[in-house]
């Protein structure tokens, strides 16, 4: 009986309990994971020659794939990709 | 604008009188950033010179790096998108740090079952659940249970959770790479495949 004390271990961890809303979302990212990603840095060297692939209609996911691959994951690049296409598009 | 080539843009640029190419560039800069962030709503619009002078301070410092396999022009602007979006996340996600989103997550809604559930079905998620909670808990460090909450979970930018774990967005992707690599060996481990797991949360 008594009051159950939580260890620091526990406290610490307490933030990372997954909810039952949160289940859908990490299972969908893990089943997308791949072994080979590339990283941000690398995702951005490309980018330039990724969009114009795009603008003159190629299928750059199919050209450059580990890219196109990096930009459906991480939603930081995606937003800079859909900018400069749109930046591209008007100037 | 007077139309150059790769080469003309890098000659003009690096030649004894750039100011016109400088000024070429930064009203390109200037109009594909307004259209590059016409998404983002009010204020950017204002900003978008900084913004072009700031990136034109990193492009003409950083032209060796041009490797000239994409127009010069795209590359330019794929600087200037990063600069500027950079700081509206920074601006955006200012006021909120990590400790406020652990906290709110954990004083918020557990996610109650929904109450169409039959018994099995709702026991059989349980089951999935605590599986799942102990997969994060024994195969992550705390730096990745941090950056899978607050970026897989709360939909914080990696950018911005990196600058508060002290990082760098790069170093994050890749921490975040290997939190989901070992949780996926963990999965299939155990023989927990995601197709199962989202049929048992009606999401399959």
């Amino acid at each position: 009986m008594g009051l159950a004390v939580r260890s620091e271990e526990e406290l610490k961890r307490s933030f990372a309990m997954l909810k039952r809303d949160d289940v859908v979302k990490l299972v969908r990212v893990v089943a997308e994971t791949r072994d080979i990603e590339i990283s941000c840095d690398e995702c951005f060297e490309r980018l330039d020659i990724f969009a114009e692939m795009e603008l003159s209609g190629v299928e750059a996911s199919a050209a450059m794939p580990l890219v196109g691959d990096h930009l459906d994951k991480c939603a930081d690049c995606r937003s800079e990709f859909e900018a400069l296409l749109s930046a591209s598009r008007s100037t | 604008m007077r139309e150059r080539t790769n080469e003309q843009w890098l000659a003009d640029l690096r030649g004894p009188n750039p100011d016109e190419a400088l000024a070429d560039l930064y009203d390109l800069l200037v109009r594909g950033l307004r259209a590059g962030l016409r998404s983002y709503g009010g204020g950017v619009d204002a900003n978008a010179e900084d913004f072009a002078q700031e990136a034109l301070i990193k492009i003409t410092g950083n032209l060796g790096s041009f490797r000239g396999e994409s127009r010069f022009t795209t590359w330019a602007q794929k600087i200037a998108m990063n600069v500027a979006l950079t700081e509206l996340k920074r601006r955006r996600w200012r006021d909120v740090s990590l400790q406020d989103l652990f906290a709110r997550r954990e004083a918020g809604d557990r996610g109650p079952a929904d109450t169409q559930l039959t018994p099995e079905q709702l026991a059989l998620q349980n089951t999935v659940l605590h599986e799942l909670r102990r997969m994060v808990d024994e195969e992550l460090t705390d730096r990745q249970r941090e950056a899978v909450v607050a970026v897989l979970l709360e939909g914080m930018p990696i950018s911005e959770v990196a600058r508060r774990m002290g990082t760098n967005q790069n170093a994050l992707y890749k921490l975040l790479h290997d939190a989901r690599k070992k949780l996926k060996r963990r999965m299939e481990a155990a023989g927990l495949s995601p197709q199962e797991v989202l049929a048992v949360f009606d999401e399959g």
